[in-house]
């Protein structure tokens, strides 16, 4: 080891500093909230112990927001999935314009997520919506649809509206790691006569493991995380069936002001991705090495 | 005649066209609608009725502009912090390797996908207490603490490709490390960091969630948390709201305009390069 070479940790510092200060000491402050009974944020609480965790264990509200969550989470997944190698397989043919293609694909991801909500409540919507308009036009229903006052409906709704927002960005990452495949692998599989699908799954899918890999693991956490656009359109309705963890956390803290039980929420939420992280990198991540 | 070939690309090219850019065409289209075409139930593609009405009022007797300044500054200030400290880290993490890199390395992409609803509301309280509720500073200090690890990895594949014969160079001739890094390394990932850039103030521009909690005063309100209050509305003013988005989404996308290309690259090397 190069001793010169711990100059290294002065450069890293100043972005150490910054996120020990933004994220540390208020993970710090949130295990301490936990433990008193703070209501209303500046009030003043005594210190009850793990009463907070019992009630929220205990309460129906955190079964039903973790499976919505853990159903959020892989209805996303497969729903992403499709859409991300769809663009990406595309874009990865050579056809005029792809480059242009490539580049703006990305359009749905850079747009503030307010923004998304704006056209998605106005596509759907069952008095002016374009969807609606067409279904009936094409004879496909006879009444208008309330997507989002129906639990199922709303449910998938988003689900559709959030892979809208995500599949983009994760078709980008598919691409560039379906560049790094070397061509010769496709060109010998096309000798042997191999079909599109059996080339998909046994020559293009494994080479993309360790892309895979870090989409698997960052792609569930981000869609764990999806707060926006579920609040802004159905604020977790209708009777909670979008209601996920998140917004279960956000909605005890800010509309029923119970920061101290919302603070107890947040910790079993962390452990509970914490542990996902480290099964899923113990298990998946195996023959990966870096 | 079509060969087999064109069916092939041309079919999901067609989906993915419709499902990926119609709705913003059809939203953009339709802020120049009269309110009325907007909600009449049978939807138009094209604006039967153009007007600039909407425009008109969100720029002229709303608080739209007081919104759209708020956002520069606090996306523009958070993207040069932001910027500045992912150079730096990057640089340190993957010039210099020093002890105990890889392990920063992996604490770094676990913040990325960290929860930001469980800081919120330490945060809030840690804010509180130092009287900084209701300031950019709140803002600054979320965005550029949700931007910077994400974009030290996508400098990642840019200082690689870097040779090390240049830095090694220029320090015999005397440089201090300091000077290599933004004389001779700096130009040279360029591109990179105008990807970093774009990236940083994106996140800035959408955030909404500590927004909507950490500023109260109506002065100090961002894009997405003013436009989310005409969405919560009982009786939405479509219009107004079509022409603020459209309005919302334009800094953007001019930005993407001149450097949209190096942004897709640099946001997907580092996925190989790794």
């Amino acid at each position: 080891m190069n001793l010169q070479n711990k100059e290294g940790w002065l450069y890293v510092m100043p972005l150490l500093f910054w996120l020990a200060f933004a994220i540390c000491v208020p993970l710090y402050i949130a295990v301490e909230l936990s433990f008193f009974d703070i209501k209303i944020i500046g009030t003043e609480g005594k210190f009850v112990g793990l009463k907070n965790y019992i009630k929220s264990l205990k309460s129906s509200k955190f079964p039903r927001a973790l499976s919505n969550s853990a159903l959020w989470v892989i209805a996303n997944a497969i729903t992403q999935t499709f859409f991300a190698f769809l663009i990406a397989l595309t874009l990865n043919k050579n056809f005029k314009g792809v480059k242009i293609a490539t580049n703006w694909i990305i359009l749905s991801f850079i747009i503030p997520t307010v923004v998304i909500v704006v056209i998605w409540k106005l596509m759907l919507s069952s008095s002016s919506g374009i969807i609606n308009s067409l279904l009936i036009q094409f004879s496909i229903i006879e009444k208008p649809i309330g997507f989002f006052s129906n639990s199922t409906s709303a449910f998938v709704s988003l689900v559709l509206i959030n892979s809208w927002r995500w599949s983009p960005f994760l078709a980008l990452i598919i691409l560039s790691g379906l560049k790094s495949i070397n061509q010769e692998i496709y060109d010998a599989s096309k000798i042997d006569g191999t079909s599109f699908f059996s080339e998909f799954i046994y020559i293009t899918l494994p080479q993309l493991k360790g892309v895979l890999f870090v989409l698997g693991l960052v792609g569930t956490l981000l869609s764990f995380n999806v707060f926006d656009i579920i609040w802004l359109i159905t604020k977790g309705g209708p009777s909670n069936a979008t209601t996920t963890l998140p917004l279960l956390i956000y909605e005890t803290a800010f509309t029923k002001f119970r920061i101290s039980q919302a603070a107890a929420l947040s910790v079993i939420t962390s452990l509970i991705l914490l542990t996902f992280s480290i099964v899923f990198i113990k298990v998946m991540g195996k023959d990966n090495d870096d | 005649m079509m060969t087999k070939k064109n069916y092939i690309i041309a079919m999901p090219l067609t989906i993915i066209f419709v499902v990926f850019f119609f709705p913003f065409f059809w939203i953009i289209s339709s802020a120049f609608k009269s309110p009325q075409e907007i909600i009449q139930k049978n939807s138009t593609i094209i604006p039967k009725s153009f007007t600039f009405e909407h425009f008109n009022k969100i720029l002229f007797s709303s608080d739209f502009l007081i919104y759209l300044k708020n956002s520069l500054i606090v996306s523009f200030v958070s993207m040069l912090i932001a910027v500045f400290l992912s150079i730096l880290a990057a640089y340190g993490l993957h010039k210099l390797k020093f002890y105990g890199n890889k392990l920063v390395e992996r604490g770094l992409l676990i913040t990325y996908a960290f929860p930001g609803v469980i800081l919120l509301i330490p945060m809030y309280l840690m804010l509180g207490k130092m009287g900084l509720l209701n300031s950019y500073f709140a803002l600054i200090l979320i965005n550029v603490t949700f931007s910077t690890p994400f974009a030290v990895w996508m400098l990642k594949a840019f200082f690689k490709t870097i040779p090390i014969d240049i830095e090694e160079a220029a320090m015999i001739d005397g440089a201090s490390r300091l000077t290599v890094l933004f004389k001779i390394i700096f130009p040279l990932a360029l591109p990179g960091i105008a990807s970093v850039s774009i990236f940083c103030f994106i996140i800035s521009w959408t955030e909404y969630m500590f927004a909507s909690i950490m500023i109260s005063g109506d002065d100090l309100k961002t894009l997405p948390v003013g436009l989310a209050g005409i969405v919560g509305q009982y009786q939405i003013d479509w219009g107004f709201l079509l022409a603020g988005a459209t309005l919302a989404s334009l800094p953007v996308i001019i930005l993407f305009v001149f450097v949209g290309k190096y942004f897709v690259s640099g946001l997907t090397d580092g996925a190989v390069k790794s």
